[in-house]
């Protein structure tokens, strides 16, 4: 009796106002829980998208990604890219923001360019960039035939070996102005007090970013980085758009071929299959990567 | 994160599949009456696509229909393609499937003629006199076990298409035997230019070469090739077969004739190339003909042949286009048949109307001779019974995938054989016939 009381003298938070989360409850379950668990569920069986007159199948669908290749081709592509990305886009990011936070004329105009890839749609920028790559006049092959090269010979995308890390170049590119941007924000929370002090115990210009301005913002290096693995194990838009997955299979990733054998080969079962894999993977790759990073963050 | 995606996208799909599957199932209602043919009866009529402006389907022929057989209307509904197969797949289900439908020929997406006949849904139109002039391909593409039930609406080509003045320029006419297609392409190539441009980095134009030969050199020897695929008969590793057929058109890579570059080219990139003479040929469908005869960086006149056969018998891939076929249960089957017959005569006011929406190149009757003279040869071909529908209509989805990334590993070098590619695609059939 008296518990009650209390709670309902809570101004904060009376009990029923947990009926005014209940709206977004449903939503969040209906559309994001339950089809989550469906998937766990098609992945057993041999449903094809439409029909619902399916059987179950058991670990069939698993068995036919391992042995047909597709799921070791699939996880080996996106990690080189995630790989790739989360290396370049970080390194070039900082680097960027490091030379944007100076005093420089006209700064706000090359933070601009910088940032201006990020606001167009990957269909438009897969689209120009496969006119950049396109061999014998695309942009690149022109160049180097300004330098006497042949420029018919520079084929990155049909190049089997090339071709994937030819369109991570275009993520990188896409993407590096909002990993700057972060890291600027990042760069601008450290007090100029800390910089100084700095200056004065005798730090020059790299001793300031390698002891006092990395560590300040290890924080935003974590989200950073998160942010990038998972934009690079998500990656689809690219494969879709400039290869097809192609040359053969080379540039297919994980979501490429989750994608091709749900709508395409209309067998959502074995898509299903491959997406709760990628699912595990996921989790494992960012709750290993979160604990690894937080204990590294410095706190001040 | 990835599956929330996924997962989202398959519950928006299952919601939109439940909502068309109720929504649309008005139009049976009105069914009603009975079947004598002075009485006043709504015909129903389901179809895919999207409606434009003084739509042949939705407008146009309810209308025309109504005039020759003032007793009938006939309503008409157009959905989106994706709509439409679950639309459709329901309907039958309930046993309130619309009397017309649209089906496709052989095996061809989920609204097959194959597929729904063989389930019983399809009524047997065999005895309509206009199925003579629809041509033996249409008919054969629209059969099951010996019966034809569905109509084809067109035809849709595969061809070589070429640079008429650098020919002549080269002393060369259209070839009508493989070896006189390889000598074309070794004079061009001596004479330095590039005989053929494909934008191979989409995969799917592979497929606009390998069924031109697939025609010429499996179905002559083998019509059923594709329906004993499907039984354990045939497989793709049968000498003679796909092996000759890959090996023929990977040839063609193998000694330069196509250019070297073509995995990193798109699609759009190769018609250009060819638009600004670049390259004397390219392998394309009837469907790109405006984007190919767009004028470029020079002008020249364009060919269109169908590639060659190696004994010199040559047979065009031209596919029939999705066409009406008619629910098994109709309360209306004379009706129905009466109205296909003016429709397909060739020569009625609906005929004249479906072939003027020039969405379809007809092969016969009232606008046969309007169509792009381009396509005369294959025309000529189709009505003499020398077609072949496309390969992967008569495959379950997925299949030309296979055979796409295959045989693009092969031409990029990855040391794949045509005997990879011809198990890989065996492979991928059978995994998708198990499903």
């Amino acid at each position: 009796m008296k518990k009650s009381k209390v709670r309902e003298k809570s101004l904060v938070m009376p009990t029923r106002m947990y009926w005014f989360a209940v709206p977004a409850l449903i939503l969040f379950v209906v559309f994001w829980v339950y089809p989550v668990f469906q998937m766990f569920y098609y992945s057993i069986t041999n449903f094809n998208g439409v029909n619902y007159d399916y059987d179950f199948v058991g670990v069939r669908n698993f068995q036919s990604i391992v042995k047909d290749g597709s799921l070791v081709n699939g996880i080996k592509n996106t990690f080189i890219y995630t790989i790739i990305i989360v290396v370049i886009s970080n390194v070039v990011g900082l680097a960027l923001a490091l030379l944007l936070n100076l005093k420089l004329k006209g700064k706000s105009i090359f933070r601009t360019l910088v940032y201006l890839p990020a606001l167009f749609s990957p269909i438009v920028v897969g689209f120009i960039w496969s006119y950049v790559y396109m061999p014998g006049s695309g942009m690149l092959s022109s160049i180097i035939e300004l330098f006497g090269m042949d420029g018919t010979k520079l084929n990155l995308l049909g190049d089997f070996g090339k071709a994937l890390y030819a369109i991570t170049a275009v993520d990188i590119w896409k993407n590096v102005g909002t990993t700057m941007i972060i890291y600027l924000a990042g760069l601008q929370t450290i007090d100029d007090s800390l910089l100084e002090a700095g200056k004065i115990d005798g730090c020059n210009e790299w001793k300031l970013i390698t002891k006092v301005k990395l560590p300040l913002i290890s924080a935003t290096i974590t989200i950073n980085v998160v942010l990038n693995v998972i934009a690079g194990l998500k990656a689809f838009d690219y494969s879709f758009i400039m290869t097809n997955g192609g040359p053969g299979k080379s540039t297919q990733t994980l979501m490429y071929i989750i994608f091709n054998t749900a709508f395409n080969k209309q067998m959502m079962g074995k898509a299903s299959a491959l997406s709760v894999v990628s699912f595990i993977i996921i989790i494992a790759i960012t709750i290993l990567m979160l604990r690894f990073m937080n204990k590294r963050e410095v706190e001040f | 994160m990835k599956k929330k995606l996924l997962a989202t996208l398959l519950a928006a799909t299952t919601l939109v599949a439940a909502t068309t599957g109720c929504g649309s199932n008005t139009g049976d209602t009105s069914k009603t009456g009975g079947t004598s043919s002075d009485e006043d009866i709504t015909i129903t009529m389901m179809v895919s696509g999207v409606a434009s402006e003084n739509d042949f389907e939705t407008e146009q022929l309810p209308e025309l229909i109504h005039e020759k057989f003032p007793n009938v209307t006939l309503e008409v509904t157009k959905l989106p393609d994706d709509q439409y197969y679950t639309a459709l797949k329901t309907k039958l289900a309930s046993g309130e499937c619309p009397d017309i439908i649209l089906v496709q020929p052989k095996y061809a997406g989920s609204n097959s003629v194959i597929e729904l006949a063989k389930a019983g849904y399809l009524m047997d139109l065999s005895d309509l006199s206009c199925l003579e002039k629809t041509g033996d391909a249409a008919n054969e593409a629209f059969s099951y076990d010996g019966k034809v039930y569905g109509i084809a609406q067109g035809v849709s080509i595969l061809g070589t298409y070429y640079n008429k003045n650098v020919f002549e320029e080269n002393g060369l006419s259209v070839p009508t035997t493989w070896d006189e297609f390889l000598n074309c392409c070794e004079v061009l190539k001596n004479a330095g230019i590039q005989p053929i441009v494909m934008g191979d980095k989409d995969a799917y134009v592979m497929q606009f070469g390998l069924y031109q030969i697939a025609a010429n050199e499996i179905y002559p020897n083998d019509a059923t090739y594709d329906d004993k695929l499907r039984t354990g008969e045939t497989k793709f590793t049968d000498e003679g077969t796909w092996d000759k057929v890959l090996e023929m058109y990977g040839e063609l890579y193998e000694k330069g004739y196509v250019i070297d570059s073509s995995l990193g080219l798109g699609a759009a990139q190769g018609i250009q190339m060819f638009v600004d003479g670049e390259a004397a040929m390219t392998f394309d469908g009837s469907f790109n003909a405006a984007a190919l005869c767009e004028e470029g960086a020079v002008s020249f006149e364009r060919g269109y042949f169908p590639l060659p056969a190696t004994n010199g018998d040559t047979y065009a891939s031209m596919a029939p286009g999705a066409g009406p076929a008619v629910y098994a249960e109709t309360k209306y089957p004379d009706q129905v048949k009466e109205i296909l017959e003016y429709w397909f005569d060739g020569e009625s006011p609906v005929y004249q109307a479906y072939a003027d929406t020039g969405r379809f190149i007809v092969t016969y009757g009232y606008g046969a001779d309007k169509n792009d003279p381009l396509f005369d040869s294959f025309l000529d071909l189709y009505n003499e019974g020398k077609a072949w529908y496309w390969c992967n209509q008569a495959w379950p989805a997925g299949t030309e995938n296979e055979m796409e990334a295959l045989f693009g590993s092969m031409i990029g070098g990855q040391g794949t054989t045509v005997d990879d590619i011809t198990s890989g695609m065996q492979t991928m059939l059978e995994s998708l016939l198990e499903e």
